[in-house]
């Protein structure tokens, strides 16, 4: 006879496959189950974890398998069975369970997937969102019915779509890095500008920013082409791109160079002779930022701290962008010496009984060098004015920049604000062709700044 | 910054600097004395570059004291020309030297009648001339090497004088290593290195023993003439497929493999994947607490909630975790405690001597702070890298040096790639 865990294993496996009628096995099996102990139901508990509800990025197959894993050992003592259902939710039941234990054991669990919301609210009504625990001698109608909605809930879901893009391949990805060298970038390079706010409302245009859209690559370049990739197919994919990038911009025609150009580009870039040589022909007092990802820093730390110097010499900035809660909560940033700190915007900035670390973290930096990109929103800037930040970046921002140029803008009549936006974020190609005053286009027109909100009583 | 590739080709060799450097020496002979190491009489296997890079740094001391200079030429031979002050230091440096390759069938006969010195000797006052010849011919020699491309002996025309280039790693090579490494057995690949606690003069105590794949010898294997560290990014893809086959060995190993306390490198992604759950399957709940899992800075990094989620599991599950990878330069960024990991692992640097991180702050402090006993000082190759971790209050090491304290007065550094796998 096997081992009852290893029974387990075996039902277990691929819960979540793909291929149909399989997926709502571990349901049909749960119900099945859970009508045969309606015989004896003294001294059992069910319990569900409502995993489905945790969101996306924090139910990863990996931490659901972990998760299950978690699990076996209790399970196994008080000879019970666990069920890992299509729709990610775990249910196991267990025979003469030590309540305290199995609510240590929940509270593990919980801990795990602490950094989602699930395992700290409550629905309002005082009820535990991230799980139900059944005592079965007294609520196993309740459990009964709960199995047999999650078999028609799993049977009624169409078939989950395939994905858009199937991930890139080791294969796929020299493919990829080899059309890559042939393509004129140009028409993908978008353009970014970032605010500073001073005194009495107004805000500045402080420097342009200048990188490839993926997405607009992707549209593209054939479908069985994919630029999405793993993190370190992505890495090795950036280091293609700079070199498309540079060579972009060695064309770059405005009518108004930018006040500062800046980039985000790989450490290693900035070693290769396409960087040395866009670089020495930038024209005499232009100001260069170059944005390095933390990971890069991390990579090669040593080539990082080349560079700080090297810039420092020559004027330039250096500036690590993409910082979010967790980076700025575990990585002591401030102590790179960079210029500026870029922080994505994120809801999860906000939330305040996580703040006092990342609160902690943000007082050690000079606020004067931080900016918060990504503001898509009012209340991306209201946060961070809240915190003392004066520069910002995003769409929010690119909209208020294309507002105040229609205010100026002679020709404003002839357009939309969502067209003087698009219009903004090219270099060239027909959007840009279709705006019928590059001078405006290129020329940040002074602006007002949104005020900073009432305080809260 | 590293140079572009074109102005390094134009830069001199390092026989045409000695030969510079003893034109120079013309005015000043007294007081001075030349060596030549013969690294190049050594067997290939005790000549690679590693061998030769621990052997040059055997006299950083010198040179930074000013008091000589170091040539290493392209045959691997070592060539020191020193201040007669540094006599003694000299001989002690060649002494440490003959112990790191006295299992050398020339270091063995050297003593026999008509065998070639390994050490040769230039008092550079009397044996001027000698010396000259000596330099000149290095540099005909490196010229003449450099000139014979294969190429040209199948009659095409001659290929431009540089140092044979190793290729670049590309997303094609790593397909081909991951499909040879799918059926690969790694047995004969995997070695194991002490982790040992140094204090004062008293012998190393092992702690645990770090369980890692051979890169030297798997590239020697699979793609020779390629270099690995020309794509970091690529690398880390490789590390995930071995991460599975280490994983399966060490799965397959029920006998002394895993008993006794071991460490294993892996990724983040490895440590949610089904292959380590089924390896935490065979491995006793009380050996876990034995196990250190260490994980690569960049790799922690890049995804903190995976790596916090990963963290959470494995420590629950009774491992004990360890940064590494740290290097001088990234160490003011890394905050142990705080990133909530058990040990951190500082890779030596000759910069280390200096004391100062790269955001000015002191080392000791940084030491202290990190906790003595959970900073780990590896790839230790001399008696110095032990000396100046215990001098900013480091009591954990790793490396040849460490393994050949281990192995005692007996030891004999064998010949074979011992890369770490980073």
């Amino acid at each position: 006879m096997p081992h009852p865990l290893q029974a387990q294993r075996i039902m277990n496996a691929s819960p979540r496959d793909p291929n149909g009628a399989e997926t709502v096995n571990q349901e049909n099996v749960l119900l099945d189950v859970a009508e045969r102990i309606g015989r004896i139901r003294e001294g059992r508990l069910a319990v569900h974890l409502h995993l489905s509800a945790l969101q996306p990025q924090n139910r990863q197959e990996g931490y659901l398998r972990v998760a299950g894993r978690m699990l076996e050992p209790m399970v196994g003592a008080y000879r019970g069975q666990i069920f890992q259902l299509s729709n990610a939710d775990i249910v196991f039941l267990l025979t003469e369970a030590d309540l305290d234990d199995v609510h240590l054991h929940l509270n593990t669990l919980r801990g795990l997937f602490a950094k989602d919301p699930l395992t700290r609210e409550d629905s309002g009504d005082g009820q535990d969102r991230f799980c139900t625990v059944y005592d079965l001698t007294h609520d196993y109608d309740r459990f009964l019915a709960t199995a047999r909605q999650l078999l028609a809930v799993a049977r009624a879901r169409t078939p989950p779509a395939r994905p858009e893009f199937s991930p890139l391949s080791v294969t796929g990805l020299g493919a990829l890095a080899e059309r890559l060298t042939l393509i004129d970038a140009s028409p993908f390079v978008r353009r970014q500008s970032a605010i500073s706010l001073g005194g009495r409302g107004a805000a500045t245009v402080i420097f342009q920013e200048f990188f490839i859209s993926l997405a607009d690559l992707q549209k593209w370049l054939s479908a069985d082409l994919q630029v999405h990739g793993d993190r370190w197919m992505s890495q090795y994919l950036a280091q293609c791109l700079d070199l498309r990038l540079l060579a972009a911009l060695r064309r770059l025609r405005l009518a108004r160079a930018p006040v500062a150009l800046h980039l985000n580009l790989c450490l290693s870039t900035l070693q290769s002779p396409a960087y040395q040589a866009f670089e020495a022909g930038l024209p005499t007092g232009t100001k260069l930022g170059i944005e390095i990802q933390s990971v890069d820093l991390l990579g090669d730390s040593r080539a990082f701290i080349a560079a700080r110097i090297d810039f420092a010499a020559k004027g330039h900035s250096l500036v690590i962008d993409g910082l979010d809660e967790a980076t700025l909560r575990f990585l002591d940033v401030g102590k790179t010496g960079a210029d500026l700190y870029k922080i994505d915007w994120s809801p999860d900035l906000k939330r305040g009984d996580r703040s006092d670390p990342l609160h902690k973290a943000l007082r050690a930096l000079d606020t004067g060098k931080l900016l918060l990109a990504h503001c898509d929103s009012e209340a991306a800037i209201a946060w961070g004015l809240e915190q003392g930040l004066t520069k910002f970046q995003g769409r929010y921002v690119e909209a208020m920049l294309a507002a105040t140029t229609l205010g100026v803008c002679e020709q404003a009549s002839a357009c939309s604000l969502a067209q003087c936006v698009e219009r903004h974020g090219v270099i060239g190609g027909p959007l840009r062709a279709e705006c019928g005053n590059h001078q405006r286009l290129d020329t940040p027109p002074p602006m007002r700044a949104p005020h900073r909100p009432m305080e809260q009583p | 910054m590293s140079l572009p590739p074109t102005a390094a080709q134009k830069l001199p060799s390092t026989e045409i600097l000695l030969l510079d450097y003893v034109h120079k020496l013309e005015r000043h002979r007294h007081g001075r004395t030349a060596c030549r190491i013969r690294l190049s009489s050594l067997l290939p296997a005790n000549r690679r570059d590693h061998h030769v890079r621990t052997a040059v740094s055997t006299f950083d001391n010198l040179v930074r004291r000013l008091k000589g200079q170091v040539f290493a030429v392209s045959n691997a031979d070592i060539i020191v020309i020193f201040k007669d002050s540094a006599l003694d230091e000299i001989q002690a440096a060649l002494i440490k030297l003959r112990f790191l390759f006295d299992d050398d069938p020339v270091l063995m006969q050297e003593q026999e009648e008509g065998h070639p010195p390994f050490i040769e000797w230039y008092g550079v006052d009397q044996d001027y001339q000698r010396l000259l010849i000596m330099a000149q011919t290095l540099v005909d020699a490196d010229l003449e090497r450099r000139t014979q491309d294969p190429a040209r002996l199948d009659g095409q025309s001659p290929a431009p004088i540089r140092p044979v280039p190793r290729e670049t790693f590309t997303p094609a090579m790593l397909a081909r290593m991951q499909q040879a490494l799918a059926g690969a057995d790694l047995a004969n690949m995997l070695r194991r290195q002490a982790v040992c606690a140094v204090i004062g003069q008293a012998p190393p105590q092992p702690l645990f023993y770090e369980l890692f794949v051979s890169i030297a010898d798997l590239q020697e294997t699979l793609l020779p003439r390629v270099d690995l560290d020309s794509s970091p990014w690529l690398f880390r893809l490789l590390t995930e497929t071995l991460d599975q086959r280490v994983l399966a060995l060490l799965r397959r190993h029920d006998d002394s493999t895993l008993s006794g306390d071991v460490s294993i490198n892996l990724n983040v992604q490895t440590l949610l994947s089904p292959d380590f759950l089924a390896f935490d399957d065979g491995v006793k709940v009380n050996e876990r607490g034995t196990i250190v899992l260490e994980l690569q800075k960049v790799d922690v990094f890049a995804d903190l909630a995976a790596f916090l989620f990963a963290r959470d599991f494995a420590r629950e599950r009774g491992y004990r975790i360890c940064i590494d990878g740290v290097t001088i330069d990234s160490l003011p960024f890394i905050d142990r405690a705080r990133l909530g990991i058990d040990l951190l692992k500082l890779i030596w640097d000759s910069a280390l001597i200096e004391g100062k991180l790269s955001d000015g702050s002191a080392l000791g402090a940084y030491v202290s702070r990190c906790g003595p006993s959970r900073t780990i000082l590896c790839r230790c190759d001399s008696a110095h890298a032990i000396s100046l971790g215990q001098s900013v209050g480091i009591s954990l090491f790793q490396g040849r040096y460490v393994e050949q304290m281990l192995a005692g007065p007996a030891t004999r550094l064998r010949g074979g790639g011992r890369a770490r796998r980073r």
